[in-house]
């Protein structure tokens, strides 16, 4: 394709993404300098770094950096594991595929607001899971500021587990059958096949699966909210202490929050530069 | 390998996949059997699993302000549109003109609503659940029909300035909502467009856009060079050959690519509370719904919980192939 042609084939997406993404960004990053207020919009000091520097001193800031790294670190890797075994496990199925990919792909579809009530009506008492933990121990299992924190990472791998697994699952569908009988004919077990023939296969796959399980987790929001919003502060992850600091109605502190925006995006990004990286070289290469 | 054993590996591997279904559906389940119990079994303190009397208050409590509501009425009217959809659904299949009757699927949705809204006392949540339908489809449009342009130019052109594009795109696929919402909320209160529809379409286009154009360019991918080449020796321009030619062939990519902007803006939550102070969608109304821990609060809010997610499950479950495809696709290439 003519470079004339592509430049305007591309225009109203890049368009869309300069005047809605790139513009926004570039006023979080201004206004991060000044003292704006939710209730008094029309000023806007200017105070220089003075937002970072509170942020930074902040330590309810550190608290919830602390804990969205901890949620990325756990939920990603059980989730990509979680995702291949159901994928390998289904996978050996025959009939009723369509049947277990359904009812797998379920809480995929879920809105994750709704999800976390689902997980807050089992866990609560009067609810299964409650009770449950009542016959065992003797007593119910009652939500508070010490489990709040495992409940959120539950319903995030229930969430996103079933990303992982049809990805993983669309992968197993193009592994050569002949590689895997040759590897079971040389007398390979299922872990030496799976090791030295499935997951080399699966490798860009999983890296996809990885970057965007990481992405999302690491700006999870609405599940956060709904656990431990205005109840149990010290369970808030980066994107959650963002809006208590700036859209309180009564103290509101935009500039505040803007800063924050600002560190957050700095921080996805140092841990995405590797596989920006990779991604940009993959695509130079694809055109050489 | 003995007969015995093979049965018992089978019969391990669906005991296996029962449990993942359990821990798949379980959730759903017992808040939908909630929606319909009265409040004192759900109050009860060993809950009642069976063999409970069934109510559907909770349903008519949460779409309806009049408590006189007939739910078996409600019934009925939901069944007489469910056939006025699909049979026309049904019809535009084996139809040399599907789009007549893909119109009238579209006048049976929209007659349903707006007799429902006449002939009943209808909650806010009614109107949330037609802003939720208004903002998911004006959402898919724009983005796909944006999107569909920009997934074929980046496809098609080998300069390096599509992978600059794509990068970049990549890049604030990560972003987190705050870096843009903030500015957001700002700009619409001063255009006087808080609160609209607009703006929450706008917002959802803008963090969707990444997605769209690096979705639809892997389907792209697939289809063969020589498809629009071919109308373009016979004397097309390149913008015909696209439409005419290349666009027909892109089905699956689009209705794939519409299921994922679907599930992003049915279910989107922090935008529309920031952006929209009354006028919500139904995750912002559930929410503030289910803040209180009375039993009566409990079962209203399962009731919606269920309802909420009832059509999303039913189209998902219609174009169940299409996602895994799309999933599949997006996987495999991306």
């Amino acid at each position: 394709m003519e470079r004339r042609s592509f430049t305007l084939f591309v225009l109203p997406s890049v368009s869309v993404m300069t005047a809605l993404m790139v513009v926004p960004l570039g006023t979080t990053i201004w206004l991060s300098l000044t003292d704006l207020l939710l209730r008094d919009l029309d000023s806007a000091p200017f105070i220089g770094l003075g937002n970072y520097a509170e942020v930074l001193r902040d330590p309810d800031f550190w608290r919830a950096t602390r804990f969205t790294l901890a949620f990325v670190a756990v939920t990603v890797p059980v989730e990509m594991a979680l995702g291949i075994v159901f994928a390998l496990l289904l996978d050996r199925v025959g009939r009723g595929r369509s049947f277990y990919l359904a009812a797998l792909l379920l809480p995929f579809i879920v809105t994750p607001v709704v999800g976390t009530l689902l997980f807050r009506n089992l866990f609560s008492r009067g609810g299964l899971i409650s009770w449950l933990v009542e016959v065992f121990t003797g007593e119910p299992f009652v939500i508070d500021g010490s489990n709040v924190r495992f409940l959120i990472m539950l319903h995030a791998v229930w969430h996103v587990t079933p990303f992982a697994f049809v990805s993983v699952f669309a992968g197993l569908q193009t592994l050569p059958q002949e590689r895997v009988e040759a590897a079971a004919i040389d007398g390979g077990k299922f872990g030496d096949i799976f090791w030295h023939v499935t997951l080399p296969h699966l490798r860009s796959i999983l890296f996809f699966v990885a970057i965007i399980s990481i992405m999302d987790s690491y700006r999870v929001f609405d599940s956060v909210f709904v656990f431990a919003g205005n109840r149990f502060d010290d369970s808030h992850t980066l994107s959650v202490y963002n809006s208590v600091v700036a859209l309180d109605a009564k103290i509101g502190r935009l500039g505040k929050g803007h800063a924050i925006a600002v560190l957050t995006v700095v921080g996805i990004f140092a841990a995405l530069v590797p596989f920006l990286v990779r991604s940009y070289k993959e695509q130079i290469a694809e055109r050489a | 390998m003995s007969g015995a054993r093979r049965i018992a590996q089978r019969g391990a591997l669906h005991l296996s996949l029962a449990v993942i279904v359990l821990w798949s559906v379980l959730p759903l389940l017992w808040t939908f059997q909630t929606s319909i119990k009265f409040t004192r079994d759900v109050a009860a303190r060993v809950p009642v699993l069976w063999g409970y009397e069934t109510t559907a208050a909770a349903y008519r409590a949460y779409w309806f302000d009049d408590p006189a509501t007939s739910m078996w009425r409600v019934l009925a009217v939901l069944l007489a549109s469910v056939v006025l959809i699909t049979v026309p659904a049904l019809v535009a299949r084996r139809s040399s003109r599907p789009w007549i009757w893909h119109a009238l699927v579209v006048v049976a949705i929209v007659g349903s609503l707006v007799y429902v809204a006449r002939r009943f006392d209808t909650s806010d949540q009614f109107e949330f659940l037609v802003n939720s339908l208004i903002v998911t489809v004006a959402t898919i449009c724009v983005s796909i029909s944006i999107g569909l342009f920009g997934g074929y130019g980046l496809a098609r052109y080998s300069g390096k300035s599509g992978a600059v594009i794509l990068l970049a795109a990549l890049a604030f696929r990560a972003l987190p909502r705050f870096a843009f919402v903030l500015p957001f909320f700002i700009i619409a209160k001063y255009l006087g467009l808080l609160d609209s529809r607009a703006v929450i379409v706008l917002a959802l286009v803008a963090v969707n856009q990444p997605f769209t154009i690096w979705m639809l360019r892997t389907f792209f991918l697939e289809v063969p060079k020589e498809l629009e080449e071919a109308a373009m020796m016979d004397g097309a321009t390149r913008l015909q050959a696209f439409l005419r030619v290349v666009i027909p062939t892109m089905r699956p990519g689009i209705i794939a690519t519409s299921l994922f902007t679907m599930l992003l803006a049915y279910n989107e939550f922090l935008f529309v509370r920031v952006l929209a102070p009354t006028n919500w969608t139904l995750p912002v109304g559930i929410v503030s719904l289910a803040g209180g821990e009375s039993s009566k609060g409990i079962t209203e809010a399962a009731a919606a919980a269920v309802s909420i997610t009832l059509p999303i499950v039913i189209v998902i479950i219609i174009f169940q192939k299409h996602l895994v495809k799309g999933l599949g696709a997006g996987a495999v290439k991306g």
